[in-house]
């Protein structure tokens, strides 16, 4: 353990002692690039002034964090800002910080009874109430078809209008701009011979629709994106055509990183274990699998993936977009049918497109449509010829990430006895997040993973790391691996990346020995009745590496299991409440995706910012949230999209609920359920384990 | 008759009274009369545009009304089949095994594949026998891998910033380091700015589809490689080949294209050169200033793959663009890896403000992908600046290229087809020692290749499963005497046009003078073993 144990507070002070300790680190890296850095960038350090000392501001200050003037800070260009803040170290703000900050302070500190933290605050907050456990696990009887509520007609209506204006206005301004001020759009314009690289219809989206609340996307960020994450202030002088950065930074709530389980973070077991992989195996396998990219580490860790699906046979790849692009075309090509669910991931259709296989798509996670494409393509065969279908591969998606609905697996699995087609499940969102156990939607409905043909899935989310895995029996995974794309040309997960996910994953587990399996899943946790499913067991320890000392907790599951509970318990405390308050939420209640939906384009820059600015009511703290509008959703269904994680605590979703009330009736979001049922937002506070049980 | 005449009447003045109540009706809607001038004006013109326009209008609604999925019933030849039928076939359908399992040998040659034990490096420990040996097969060019620095750097960034980065850039997954590393980047070759990916494979197969679309031109050579070969097949743009690294064979081919689309009067579109730096498949090297003069002239933007060269040639490794002294903004998408050239991971594409900012909206494997971890990033920037630091490192790899290359160009068995230059050395075995065929193979081409087929007009000629086994052989036997060299691992059956059985050299600086001269000794008497032992 890196931590002293002896008490919780000094743990929370810790963050001061660290920052001692990288600090010179940080301040060589710095120097030696600024003394290596070429003319052209000294030039424009030169220029800048050296940015105010990072003074995070927090909702004591409100307003001022947000908008902070242009005046007030020099014209710095964005490099030298980025070059220049990364030798701030994060926690030296946290000195001037006052000692109740509810993002670095836990609202109730452990006393000297309680288990001490193990954790820093800001990074997996610390709750030691066991009410607030909730064991994520299929209820046989709930309904898995999408429950998708419309809106009110008005609603409807004013967001088409709001489409029709801004489309309206957006060529109106392109219109007179091609002529006023034709320098704008050079760009769009064929040139010297050459067609434009991107037309001005092409990119009209773009530059009319997008760029109005560009400004809410791809933030920068700095430190660890866990429970808390620190966000570079920026201003844009020019209507969101280029931003530049303050030199402050703010600290939020972060609902928006996929850090399900809360295994982002740069202390504890697992980051001790990737700082040991680092000394002992540096940073690169130096080369594809199949060309002497293969390292002890590869094979220990697709060893202990196999081992926690309950497969027989599973691969690792160095990136999870490619994991689905470059190995469907290995199992699929010309002759076979894919039959893809309608909301499936870009990377699906990459793959499915570059194998030459022929695709359908059925409605989103609607069985009968599933079934009627399956007789159909069944009876029918291939077109004109009429030959039967080589194969057919149903693709879907465990967790959908825009929506937060799971798989119809039950129905999916009667179908598949039917239909023999292969199934291949993507469960980039679900692995490690939902099922008693953690194991993904085979481990919810209880339904055996060997069942499945392909489990797909990645590391960024649960697990803290990159990259992703295919798991199989052993024919079609040594298959794969010798005609995988991946495999035969792109480089191999490099080894602090495997060492976190294979650290995280047998703390989710339990390693065996030196505790017995009795010891591992904590009081509580259920396997549903029917499930003729056995979990695996813990993680042998003769798979881990041998010089991976992960500490006791971590070692024994416990840990494990209780971020598993925790996570159940903020995922359907936060559905659940949403639902109560009146908003219109999408997915299931276990999903720690929850979808908020909020139609109306005006509305969703206008909901990012408030939810950042904290200003809606006294002591709310910001929060960085992810909206999503077309063409990642459909054009009407805009939405905002939360992702729960187990570092956070009750008080934590307690704020966000506080806060998404405040903000729902300003924007006037409330449309889910009539006046008479709705729960005031402290109602919805008090009564949360109440309403976590309830269904 | 006339009964009946009299019995239609009532019908007749029923229809003719609906009829005009109709017309009159359509006439009192706004603007209907401009409709019934226009039929009556065409009309007297031609009698037959009405009609053609009227079996248009159905057609258009059709097309409207026909949505895209049920495409397959309303084909003509849907076979309409009863429940009972559709059981029967569903019942008899017997699908194919997902995929065929490995032959024993394929099993063999998947378990013997050599795995480190430890970390990965110059020399390195192997699982198998427990050996330590001098590996030539890893990308480690300057010799960047197990640097202390770097690895110090990235200790200190994972104690910052924890490994994942737990989401797509644009949602909170742009960290500093990212930006900081775009603009090393930037800096380093000289280019307006610069994107990164985090995978190299996934970054060429996703920089041509966000450009290059349905339409649009895109002239490559034939000997790209399968990342290249991807992003071509998914942007589904029209393809003209030239003859591998054959500038000649490219002027032709793009005079031909003009040609065509003056034919044609083809409107304007965007049109792409596509080629690599040092070729990944064979190790030889474009004469890039030729090639950039040619796409100049001819109006083309160049897309280039440096992943092999990026961190590997030029005095400081910053590529082909420093090696022949052209500047990287000539190139309009510079694409490279930061896993082969730093030892790190991911991949990049450098060029103008305009190219990357569309990236950002438009890159497939950038937008729907979680970021690359940031210790990784660090461990780029960290290696980029040892790069401009230290033109030292290079300069030993340059020796020892010329030391390898030294010992292996005279073989009589073998064939190099790689560029002198080119710290990546592709061995193939000789076919017959007779013919002396230079391996840039320009001067004799016989009779032109089509621009239109991937197949050139005379192809190799070569078999590649004896040759496979054979250079297997060589492998074993270096590897047994303490080298480790790999085969090139293909993808046969996928690759577009099927590369010849190589040996993959991967020269570093990670090794001395001395143990490269043993190695590539060792390497040499397992060629002569194996294929003196041949003839």
């Amino acid at each position: 353990m890196a931590f002293p144990t002896s008490s919780g507070s000094s743990l929370f002070k810790l963050s001061k002692k660290s920052s001692q300790r990288f600090t010179p680190s940080a301040q060589e890296y710095l120097a030696s690039l600024k003394a290596a850095d070429d003319d052209a960038l000294a030039r424009e350090q030169a220029r800048s002034h050296s940015p105010t000392p990072a003074r995070e501001s927090y909702a004591h200050t409100t307003g001022t964090n947000y908008a902070p003037s242009i005046a007030s800070t020099p014209a710095l260009s964005f490099a030298s800002t980025a070059a220049s803040t990364i030798s701030t170290p994060t926690t030296h703000a946290a000195q001037l910080e006052e000692d109740d900050d509810p993002l670095l302070v836990p609202d109730t500190p452990p006393t000297s009874n309680d288990p001490p933290p193990t954790a820093l605050h800001s990074e997996f907050g610390y709750c030691n109430n066991e009410q607030y456990r909730y064991t994520s696990s299929y209820r046989p009887g709930t309904s898995l078809l999408p429950q998708h509520q419309d809106p009110p007609m008005t609603i409807l209506l004013a967001t088409y209008i709001s489409y029709l204006f801004l489309i309206a206005i957006g060529h109106m301004r392109d219109f007179f701009g091609k002529r006023f001020w034709p320098a704008y759009y050079k760009h769009l314009q064929p040139a010297d011979g050459y067609a434009a690289l991107n037309g001005d219809f092409d990119s009209f989206y773009t530059r009319r629709l997008k760029l109005r609340i560009v400004d809410c996307f791809s933030r920068p960020v700095t430190g660890v994106p866990g429970r808390t994450i620190l966000m570079y202030n920026r201003v844009s002088p020019d209507f969101n055509v280029t931003f530049k950065l303050t030199g402050q930074l703010t600290r939020a709530l972060n609902v928006s990183s996929y850090n399900y389980l809360g295994f982002a973070q740069a202390t504890g077991g697992v980051a001790d274990a990737a700082d040991e992989s680092i000394r002992r195996y540096g940073l690169s396998a130096l080369g594809p699998r199949l060309e002497a990219g293969t390292q002890d580490l590869h094979q220990a860790a697709e060893a202990l993936v196999a081992r926690f699906l309950g497969m027989e046979d599973a691969m690792v790849v160095s990136m999870g977009f490619a994991t689905n692009s470059t190995t469907l075309p290995a199992m699929v090509s010309r002759g076979s049918l894919v039959i893809s669910d309608e909301y499936n991931h870009a990377s699906i259709r990459t793959g499915v497109r570059l194998s030459g296989a022929s695709v359908r798509l059925f409605k989103h996670n609607d069985m009968s449509s599933l079934e009627q494409i399956l007789r159909e393509s069944i009876s029918q065969g291939q077109p004109r010829t009429h030959r039967p279908w080589k194969k057919i591969l149903v693709v879907v998606e465990g967790l959908y990430s825009m929506e937060g609905t799971f798989i119809d697996l039950p129905g999916l699995m009667e179908l598949k006895k039917r239909y023999h087609f292969y199934l291949y499940i993507d469960e980039a969102h679900s692995i490690g997040a939902i099922g008693p156990h953690g194991r993904g939607v085979c481990d919810y409905f209880g339904v055996d993973p060997r069942e499945v043909n392909i489990l797909m899935g990645t590391f960024t989310k649960s697990f803290g790391a990159a990259g992703g895995y295919i798991a199989g029996n052993k024919v079609l995974i040594d298959r794969l691996r010798t005609i995988n794309h991946s495999f035969a040309y792109a480089e191999s997960v490099s080894p602090p990346v495997l060492t976190q996910l294979t650290a995280a994953m047998a703390s989710i587990m339990g390693v065996a020995p030196p505790l017995p399996p009795a010891a591992v899943g904590a009081p509580g946790t259920l396997i549903p009745a029917s499930a003729p499913y056995v979990h695996p067991g813990p993680a042998p320890a003769s798979i881990l590496p041998q010089w991976m000392h992960l500490p006791p907790l971590l070692l024994s599951g416990q840990e494990g299991a209780t971020r598993l509970r925790r996570l159940a318990f903020n995922s359907r405390y936060l559905s659940q409440g949403l639902r109560k308050l009146g908003f219109i939420i999408y997915g299931h209640r276990d999903s720690p995706i929850v979808p908020l939906l909020i139609f109306n384009p005006g509305k969703m820059p206008v909901f990012s910012r408030l939810m950042l600015a904290a200003n809606t009511h006294p002591n709310a703290v910001p929060f960085v949230v992810v909206i999503v509008a077309y063409p990642a959703t459909p054009l009407i269904t805009s939405r905002v999209r939360f992702c729960m994680s187990a570092s956070h605590t009750k008080a934590d979703v307690d704020r966000l609920l506080r806060a998404c009330d405040k903000v729902g009736d300003l924007l006037d979001l409330k449309h889910g359920i009539p006046k008479g049922e709705r729960w005031t937002v402290e109602e919805v506070v008090d009564r949360a384990v109440e309403l976590v049980k309830m269904e | 008759m006339a009964d009946n005449s009299q019995a239609l009447e009532p019908v007749l003045n029923y229809v003719n009274a609906s009829l005009s109540y109709l017309y009159h009706s359509f006439l009192s809607i706004p603007g209907s009369s401009i409709l019934i001038r226009y039929v009556r004006s065409s009309y007297q013109n031609d009698p037959l545009r009405t009609l053609l326009e009227i079996i248009l209008l159905l057609f258009a609604l059709r097309t409207i009304l026909q949505s895209r999925t049920r495409a397959d019933r309303a084909a003509k030849n849907y076979v309409q089949l009863s429940e009972s039928e559709i059981d029967e076939l569903v019942d008899d359908w017997v699908p194919e095994p997902l995929v065929a399992p490995l032959s024993p040998a394929e099993q063999a040659q998947l378990n013997a594949l050599p795995i480190i034990s430890g970390p990965a490096g110059p020399k390195v420990k192997l699982m198998q026998s427990g050996k330590t040996v001098l590996n030539l097969t890893s990308y480690n060019f300057a010799g960047l891998a197990g640097n202390e620095h770097i690895k110090e750097q990235a200790i200190g960034a994972l104690r910052k910033y924890g490994v994942g980065s737990c989401g797509p850039p644009g949602f909170y997954g742009t960290i500093d380091v990212h930006m900081q590393l775009e603009q090393d980047l930037a800096n380093f070759l000289g280019s307006e700015s610069a994107i990164i990916y985090s995978q190299a494979f996934s970054t060429a197969s996703s920089v041509i589809p966000a450009f290059c679309k349905r339409g649009d031109i895109i002239v490559a050579d034939r000997g790209v490689s399968f990342a290249l070969q991807k992003g071509i097949q998914i942007s589904r743009t029209t393809v003209r080949w030239y003859d591998h690294n054959d500038l000649a064979s490219l002027e032709e081919v793009l005079v031909s294209v003009e040609k065509e689309m003056k034919k044609k009067r083809a409107p304007l579109t965007r049109r792409f050169i596509v080629s690599e730096g040092v070729f990944e498949n064979d190790g030889q090297m474009v004469d890039l200033p030729k090639l950039i003069e040619l796409k100049q002239k001819f109006k083309y933007r160049l897309v280039l793959d440096e992943s092999i060269s990026f961190g590997s040639v030029g005095r400081t490794g910053r590529g082909l663009t420093e090696l022949y002294n052209v500047p990287a903004t000539h190139i309009d998408m510079l694409v490279g890896s930061m896993a082969t050239g730093l030892n790190s991971a991911g991949g990049f594409c450098a060029g103008s403000h305009v190219v990357t900012e569309h990236q950002r909206d438009n890159g497939t494997a950038f937008v729907f992908s979680a970021a690359l971890p940031a210790l990784l990033a660090v461990s780029a920037s960290e290696a980029i600046g040892i790069l401009r630091d230290n033109p030292g490192c290079l300069r030993e790899l340059v020796e020892n290229v010329r030391v390898v290359r030294g010992v292996l160009d005279r073989l009589e068995c073998i064939e190099i087809p790689s560029h002198p230059a080119s710290p990546l050395i592709h061995i193939y075995v000789r076919n017959s020692p007779a013919t002396l065929e230079v391996p840039n193979g320009i001067a004799r081409k016989t009779n032109k290749s089509k621009p239109n087929s991937l197949v050139p007009a005379d192809p190799d000629v070569f078999d590649i499963e004896s040759e496979e086994r054979l250079l297997q052989d060589v492998v074993d036997e270096a590897l047994a005497q303490g080298v480790l060299i790999s085969r090139v691992k293909r993808l046969r059956g996928q690759e577009a046009l099927e590369p010849r059985p190589s040996i993959k050299i991967a020269v570093t600086a990670g090794l001395s003078r001395k143990e490269t001269e043993k190695a590539a000794g060792v390497i040499r008497a397992a060629l002569l073993k194996v294929l003196g032992k041949r003839r």
